[in-house]
């Protein structure tokens, strides 16, 4: 690589495409980075509590590092689209919620209607990708506080992900992480032996 | 009831294209977005042409697109995706004909002339023949920024014009060549997807105000420029790049056409 790529050019790599939702996850990615004087993560310096699983997280965790794998991206399954990235080195934590009126605009509307066709006419496929772009334009120059709401919140960030020790399950045999093991009367089983006979999960 | 039935008008005759709408919004370049009280929406490009509200009645008047094809151009690709060239390496350039990006025809190549440009000294170049295009082989170039252009004469003199860049970092400014109409780059630079660019029309090398501008990329499935703008009273205009790889900028005053490709990968 010539030159080190930048934070777009990251999220859409990772992402497969562009779209509003991963260009409002860049938009947060860096101003994040920015606010918390950060730089991309290396070994969980940095951790992203987000509370949906839209594009939005794909663009946080390609440009912040803060990924499924490494233990520093939890995932809070309510449905809304806000983000609260912290920094364990500067003890900081600052929160974003997404405007609920950022993506009403006429253009949104349209640009998800064509998103859930199935198949495109060659003039909605040219609609769709000037829509992409008026969007595109619109997001990356709009002011922060047009599309999200943030604030410096008291940083309650979760310890560094712990790597547990790893047993068989008694029914299938293949490794579990000990802390996910369920005891029964079959023995120690791993969440799926112990759904597939039917016991309660306790997990 | 408040909604209205909205009709378009397609060449004398009348046809529903939604009904139950309540809402219009008139938006940029005849752009009109309709939505229903079913939650149905279409923009569709058109002029509004009559309310009739006591009977709930909205009459459209399509806006076709106007795509302006006087004669073909020509413009200049690189034969790389990488946005530039490394020092050795050949380099290698694409000379096309046709309209927004897509190519028709092969370009007569005996007839165009190819001109390399250095520091401000201009040298000639070849150019082979191939089976869709034609073909600019620089050789291995040093370190730092070459502009190519071509000339073709003729009822209507067509300059295609390319800044390559050789190696990486140079973003010092660039100087016009001295086309009779040229566009420039404003500020030459590693220009990317998500920025925007500036560029400067020159005519006999002063700006040239209030001339349109049309900008397309590569790829794009718009069948005109999806970008066209007029050039503010220094020549100017700006667009924000939306899409990767390289684009093409197109002007034409009087019976000369002038492209700049803007070379790029993200």
């Amino acid at each position: 690589m010539c030159k080190d790529m930048p934070p777009l050019e990251l999220a859409i790599q990772f992402h497969g495409h562009i779209c509003p939702g991963l260009l409002m996850g860049v938009r947060v990615a860096e101003f994040a980075q920015e606010y918390l004087g950060v730089g991309r993560d290396y070994d969980e310096e940095l951790v992203a509590i987000v509370e949906t699983d839209s594009c939005a997280v794909d663009a946080i965790q390609a440009i912040l590092g803060c990924t499924f794998g490494k233990g520093n991206l939890i995932f809070k399954d309510y449905g809304k689209s806000v983000f609260t990235i912290g920094s364990r080195e500067k003890s900081k934590a600052v929160r974003f919620s997404q405007n609920i009126d950022a993506l009403a605009k006429p253009q949104f509307k349209r640009f998800r209607e064509l998103n859930q066709k199935t198949s495109l006419s060659s003039d909605e496929v040219a609609e769709k990708e000037n829509l992409v772009g008026e969007l595109f334009e619109k997001i990356m120059t709009a002011s922060f506080e047009e599309l999200f709401k943030w604030r410096e919140v008291p940083y309650e960030i979760p310890a560094k992900a712990r790597i547990h020790k790893t047993i068989p399950c008694a029914l299938c045999g293949e490794g579990v992480m000990e802390t996910r093991v369920i005891i029964s009367e079959r023995g120690k089983l791993c969440p799926s032996c112990q759904a597939e006979i039917g016991g309660e999960l306790n997990v | 009831m408040c909604e209205a039935n909205v009709y378009i008008n397609r060449e004398g005759r009348e046809e529903i294209l939604m009904e139950k709408v309540d809402r219009i919004i008139p938006g940029e370049d005849n752009n009109i977005f309709l939505e229903s009280i079913f939650g149905e929406r279409k923009i569709v490009q058109a002029r509004i042409r009559e309310m009739e509200l006591v009977h709930h009645r909205v009459v459209l008047e399509e806006v076709k697109q106007e795509i302006i094809t006087p004669d073909k151009e020509i413009w200049l690709e690189p034969e790389t995706d990488h946005g530039h060239f490394h020092e050795g390496e050949e380099v290698r350039l694409k000379v096309f004909q046709g309209y927004n990006m897509r190519a028709e025809g092969k370009p007569a190549c005996p007839e165009l002339k190819a001109f390399a440009v250095v520091d401000g000294e201009a040298r000639q170049i070849d150019i082979a023949e191939k089976e869709d295009c034609g073909e600019i082989n620089l050789g291995s170039e040093v370190d730092g920024l070459v502009q190519v252009y071509v000339r073709e004469s003729g009822k209507i003199d067509n300059y295609a014009k390319i800044v390559v860049e050789v190696g990486h970092h140079h973003h010092r400014g660039l100087q016009a060549i001295g086309l009779p109409l040229e566009i420039i780059p404003c500020d030459y630079s590693h220009a990317r997807m998500g920025e925007s660019y500036e560029v400067q029309v020159l005519k006999e090398g002063k700006p040239l105000p209030g001339v349109l501008v049309r900008a397309t990329f590569a790829g794009t499935h718009n069948r005109d420029y999806p970008h066209k703008l007029n050039t503010n009273d220094e020549g100017k205009v700006k667009i924000f790049l939306t899409a990767r790889g390289n684009y093409l900028f197109s002007v034409n005053d009087g019976e000369i056409r002038s492209t700049y490709t803007l070379m790029k990968s993200f």
